[in-house]
C-alpha cells in the first residue's frame, strides 16, 4: 500500500499531463486545418481576382470572362432571402418570447421544430421548393432561389430573435405596460429597442449563412450563363457556378471557381466577424 | 384630484383590437416554422411515391443505378451517407473533445475567446468552399503522401486490411470522411464547450479538494455531469455531417458502387441528389432522386430531434 | 436615528396629514385572494390606504407583499395563470372588474420598480413616453410636462443640459429617479414603489426617500420595502404581511411601537426575517 501510493500518483499526474497535450494537440490540430483552407482559398482566389471577374459575365469553355452576372444572381437572391425571412423570423421569434404565455405546448413545439430545422440539411429545404413552386409554376427562376434561401434564413433569425428578446428584463416590459401602453407598443417600441443589437446580429448570420449556399439553388434558380434581368427566370449565383466550373475539367473555369470562392469567403467572415463584434460592441454600451 | 392628471380616452377597445391583430400575425408567422418541416417532409413524400410505388422496400435495399433501364436503388448512397458519417464521428468526437477540454480547462483566460472565435470560423466557411480545398488541395495530398502509405502499411492486414486497399486516387470515402469530420467539429465541440462550462464550480471544488488532478475532475466529475447534453452534441454533429452536400460531392467520386475499400469513391444521399438531378430524364429517375431525399430527411430528423431532447435535459436541470 | 424616534417624527407627520387631508381612503382593498397558477398567494386582504399619505408594506420575503402591490395596477394580467378575487376600489371603482379599462387604471397608478429600468432611450423620450402615448401635446406643452416631472423628481438640474444624451449613462440613482419622472409624468394619482431603494447606495436611497416626503403631497404613495426602518422613516401608515396574510395595520408610530398582534412584534423585534 505504501509503494503503491507513489506509484499511483504519478500515473495519476502522467494522465493528467498527457491529457492536457492531447488537448492542446486536438486544438492545434483543428486550427490547422482552418489555416491551410483560408490559406489555399485566400492565395488562389487572389491569383484569380481581377477587374473581370466584376465586369465580364460567365464565359463558355476556354474564352475568358468573369463572374459578374453570378454575383448579382447571388445579391438579388439573398436579398431576397433576407426581405422574406428575415420579417419572417422577427415576427415568429416574437412570439414565442412575448406572446405565447397561454399556450406553453404551441411554443414548445415551434421551438423545437426551429431547432431542427436550423440543422436541417439545406438539400432538402430546395427540394422542398422545387416540389411546391418551380413544380407548379412551370420553371426555376430567381424568385424560387430566394424563397429556398429564406427558409434557411427563417430559422437562424426566429432562434435569435427570440433568445435575445428573453434576455430583455422583465421590469423592462412591466414598466412600460404599467405606463398603461398596449402590448404591440410596448413590444414595438421599448423590446425591440432594447433587443436590436442582437436581432441584427441574427439577420447579419442569416446572411452570411446563406452566402455560400449550393444546394437548394440547383434546384430552384438552376444557373444561367448569360446575364439575366429577370429574377422570374434561371439565374446565375457563385456558388452553382463555382460547382459547375470546378467539377469541370477547364483550367480557366477553376481559376473563375477561386475568384467565386475567394468572394464567398470574404464575405462571410466580414458578415460573421463584423455581427459578432457589433454585438460586442453594443452589449457594452448598453450597460454603461 | 390631480390638476393635469390624464384623463385617458378609454381606447382599450381599440387597443384591445390592435394587440389581438398583433398577435395573431405573430402567430401565423410562428406557425410558418412548422409548416416548413411539415411541408418540406410531406412534399418529398409525394415526390418520391413513384419511386417508392415501383420499387417498394426493394428499394432501400437495392444497389442497382441504371437510369437507361430505369431500375434505382438507395443502397449506395445510403451506404456512402453512412460510412463518410461514421469516418466523420470517429475523428471529429475525440478532437471535439480535446478542443473543449483545451478551452474549459487548459487554456488561459485571455486565450479562450479567441481560440474559441477561430474554431467557430471553421463552422462558418460554407460547404462549398470545403468542397473546393478538398478537391484542389486536399485530395492531391492524400492521393500523393497518405493513401499509398495506407495501402501500403495497412492493406496487407489481416481483416479490417480490406478497408485500406486500393488504388490511391484521392477522391474516395476516407478523404470524404475526413473532410466531414474537420466541418462537423466546431459544431461538436462549441455544444462540449457550452455543456462543461454549466458545471457548477462547487462540484469541481469539490473534487479538487480532495485532490484531484484536472484530468479526472474532467473525466469524472464534469463529463458524468454532463452525459446525456454531450451525446446529444454528437448528434447534432451527426445530423449536420448526415446532409452534407457539396463538400462530399466534391470529394466522394460520384460513383455508384459499392465496395469495401474506403479508398474507393463511392455515392452519398445528398451528392447523388446534387449531382443527377440536372440529368434526370425520367419521372422515375427524379422521383427516385425525391425518394432519396426523404430518406435522408427522415434520418436527420430522428437523429437532430433526439440530438435537441438530450441538450435540452440538461438546459431544464439548470433551470433555463 | 433609532427607530422609536424615526416612528415618532412620523406619526407628527401622520397628524398632520391627517388634519390635512383627512381620513379619507383612496384605495380599498375587500377580500382580496390571489392564485398563482393554482397557489394561493394572497389570503383574504383587507386594507385601506389613506389619500396622500405613504403608507408602507413590511414582511419578510414571500409574504406576498410585492403581489399584493402588482395587483393595484393589475400587471399581473400579462402572465397566464394569475388571477385575483374580490374587490380593489379606487375612488370606490372595483378595479378588478372586468369592464375596467387597463389603460385608464394605469394612467391613474403609476409604479417603480426595484431595479431602474430606463428605456434604451434618451432621457426626455423616457419622462415622455407615457405622454405622447396617452396625449396629444405640442412641442411646448411637452417641453414643459417633462421639465415638471423631472423637477418632481429632483432630476431636473442634474439633467437639464442633457436631456438628448442617452439614460444608460446615469448613475444607478439617477435612473431611479428617472424612473419616477418617467410614472409621475402621467400625473396619477397613486404612485406604487416596489421596494424602489433596495439596490441603491445609502446616499441615493436617502435623496429618494426625500423626495418622497415631497411627493405626498401630490400622490398617494404605497411603498413596499424589507427595510424596517425604511417604513418608519417615510411611511404614515404601515401594513404587515405574513405568508400571504394581512396581519396588521395601522399607523407606522402604532405598529413599531404597540403592536397588536404577536407575530407583528416578533417581526419588527427581529426574532425573525
Amino acid at each position: 500500500m505504501q509503494q503503491s501510493a507513489p506509484r499511483l500518483i504519478l500515473k495519476r499526474r502522467a494522465r493528467n499531463l498527457g491529457s492536457k497535450v492531447l488537448g492542446t494537440a486536438a486544438t492545434l490540430f483543428g486550427l490547422s486545418w482552418l489555416v491551410w483552407i483560408l490559406a489555399v482559398t485566400l492565395f488562389n482566389g487572389a491569383r484569380a481576382l481581377g477587374l473581370h471577374i466584376f465586369t465580364d459575365i460567365t464565359p463558355p469553355p476556354g474564352a475568358a470572362g468573369g463572374l459578374a452576372n453570378a454575383l448579382f444572381g447571388s445579391a438579388v437572391m439573398s436579398l431576397l432571402g433576407i426581405a422574406i425571412g428575415a420579417p419572417l423570423g422577427i415576427a415568429a421569434g416574437t412570439y414565442l418570447s412575448e406572446f405565447a404565455e397561454r399556450r406553453p405546448i404551441w411554443r414548445e413545439t415551434i421551438r423545437f421544430v426551429n431547432d431542427i430545422l436550423l440543422s436541417a440539411p439545406s438539400i432538402v429545404l430546395g427540394l422542398f421548393v422545387y416540389t411546391i413552386y418551380v413544380r407548379q409554376v412551370g420553371h426555376f427562376s430567381g424568385i424560387a432561389g430566394g424563397i429556398a434561401l429564406s427558409l434557411i434564413v427563417l430559422p437562424v433569425v426566429v432562434r435569435t430573435t427570440d433568445e435575445t428578446l428573453r434576455l430583455v428584463p422583465n421590469m423592462m416590459r412591466e414598466a412600460a405596460l404599467s405606463l398603461g401602453i398596449p402590448r404591440w407598443k410596448v413590444t414595438v417600441q421599448v423590446l425591440y429597442r432594447a433587443a436590436a443589437p442582437g436581432i441584427l446580429t441574427g439577420v447579419l448570420l442569416g446572411l452570411a449563412r446563406i452566402t455560400g449556399e449550393t444546394a437548394p439553388l440547383l434546384f430552384t434558380a438552376l444557373n444561367n450563363q448569360f446575364w439575366n434581368n429577370n429574377i422570374d427566370g434561371p439565374t446565375a449565383s457563385v456558388p452553382v457556378v463555382i460547382f459547375q466550373f470546378a467539377m469541370s475539367p477547364y483550367d480557366a473555369w477553376h481559376s473563375l471557381a477561386w475568384a467565386g470562392a475567394f468572394v464567398v469567403t470574404m464575405v462571410v467572415l466580414l458578415l460573421s466577424v463584423g455581427a459578432r463584434t457589433f454585438l460586442l460592441k453594443n452589449r457594452i454600451d448598453s450597460n454603461g | 384630484m390631480n390638476a393635469d392628471a390624464v384623463e385617458a380616452r378609454d381606447r382599450t377597445a381599440v387597443e384591445t383590437r390592435q394587440d389581438t391583430l398583433f398577435r395573431f400575425v405573430l402567430f401565423g408567422a410562428a406557425s410558418v416554422v412548422l409548416f416548413v418541416l411539415a411541408g418540406a417532409a410531406l412534399s418529398m413524400l409525394w415526390g418520391g411515391r413513384l419511386a417508392f410505388q415501383t420499387f417498394g422496400w426493394h428499394f432501400i435495399f437495392s444497389s442497382d443505378w441504371d437510369p437507361v433501364g430505369k431500375h434505382f436503388g438507395a443502397l449506395v448512397p445510403i451506404y456512402g451517407t453512412l460510412a463518410s458519417s461514421a469516418i466523420a464521428m470517429v475523428i471529429a468526437v475525440p478532437v471535439s473533445f480535446g478542443i473543449a477540454l483545451f478551452l474549459t480547462e487548459i487554456a488561459p483566460g485571455w486565450l479562450q475567446a479567441p481560440i474559441a472565435a477561430a474554431i467557430e470560423l471553421l463552422a462558418g466557411i460554407p460547404s462549398i468552399i470545403y468542397g473546393m480545398w478538398g478537391l484542389f488541395s486536399f485530395v492531391p495530398f492524400m492521393s500523393e503522401h497518405v493513401l499509398p502509405w495506407i495501402n501500403d502499411h495497412l492493406g496487407p492486414l489481416p481483416w479490417i486490411g480490406v478497408l485500406f486497399s486500393g488504388p490511391p486516387l484521392g477522391i474516395g470515402m476516407l478523404t470524404a470522411g475526413i473532410v466531414l469530420g474537420i466541418m462537423v467539429i466546431p459544431f461538436i465541440s462549441s455544444v462540449m464547450r457550452d455543456v462543461f462550462r454549466t458545471v457548477p464550480a462547487s462540484l469541481k471544488e469539490s473534487a479538487y479538494a480532495l485532490g484531484s488532478t484536472t484530468w479526472e475532475v474532467v473525466w469524472k466529475v464534469v463529463l458524468p455531469y454532463t452525459r446525456s447534453a454531450v451525446v446529444g452534441g454528437i448528434f447534432l454533429g451527426l445530423g449536420r455531417a448526415l446532409g452534407e452536400t457539396m463538400a462530399v460531392t466534391f470529394v466522394l467520386g460520384n460513383a455508384h458502387q459499392l465496395s469495401a475499400s474506403l479508398l474507393m469513391p463511392g455515392n452519398s444521399i445528398a451528392a447523388t441528389i446534387a449531382n443527377e438531378f440536372t440529368e434526370a430524364d425520367s419521372d422515375l429517375y427524379l422521383s427516385s432522386l425525391i425518394a432519396l431525399g426523404f430518406l435522408l430527411f427522415v434520418v436527420t430528423l430522428i437523429v437532430l430531434a433526439c440530438a435537441r431532447l438530450m441538450l435540452h435535459n440538461l438546459a431544464r436541470r439548470e433551470g433555463r | 436615528m433609532g427607530s422609536e424616534a424615526a416612528a415618532a417624527s412620523a406619526t407628527e407627520t401622520a397628524n398632520r396629514t391627517d388634519g390635512a387631508a383627512g381620513s379619507h381612503s383612496k384605495v380599498s382593498v375587500r377580500s382580496l385572494d390571489f392564485y398563482y397558477r393554482g397557489y394561493h398567494a394572497l389570503k383574504n386582504i383587507n386594507l385601506d390606504i389613506p389619500e396622500r399619505q405613504v403608507t408602507a408594506i413590511i414582511g419578510p420575503s414571500g409574504c406576498g407583499k410585492s403581489t399584493l402591490l402588482r395587483v393595484f395596477n393589475r400587471i399581473y394580467s400579462v402572465y397566464a395563470g394569475l388571477e385575483a378575487s374580490g374587490q380593489v376600489l379606487l375612488d370606490g371603482e372595483n378595479i378588478l372588474d372586468r369592464g375596467y379599462s387597463l389603460n385608464r387604471l394605469r394612467t391613474r397608478v403609476g409604479m417603480v420598480f426595484q431595479k431602474a429600468v430606463p428605456f434604451p432611450l434618451s432621457i426626455y423620450e423616457n419622462v415622455a413616453f407615457g405622454l405622447r402615448h396617452h396625449l396629444r401635446l405640442s412641442r411646448g406643452e411637452m417641453e414643459d410636462r417633462v421639465e415638471r416631472a423631472l423637477r418632481e423628481a429632483a432630476l431636473w438640474d442634474e439633467v437639464k443640459d442633457k436631456l438628448q444624451t442617452s439614460a444608460m449613462g446615469l448613475s444607478g440613482g439617477q435612473q431611479q429617479r428617472l424612473c419616477i419622472a418617467r410614472a409621475v409624468a402621467l400625473r396619477p394619482q397613486v404612485l406604487l414603489l416596489d421596494e424602489p431603494t433596495s439596490a441603491l447606495d445609502p446616499i441615493a436611497t436617502g435623496r429618494i426617500e426625500q423626495l418622497l416626503s415631497d411627493l405626498v403631497k401630490e400622490y398617494t404613495i404605497v411603498i413596499v420595502t424589507h427595510n424596517m426602518q425604511q417604513a418608519a422613516r417615510v411611511s404614515a401608515h404601515t401594513a404587515y404581511m405574513y405568508l400571504g396574510e394581512m396581519i396588521e395595520f395601522g399607523t407606522t408610530s402604532d405598529l413599531f411601537t404597540r403592536p397588536q398582534r404577536r407575530q407583528t412584534e416578533d417581526y419588527i423585534t427581529g426574532r425573525f426575517g
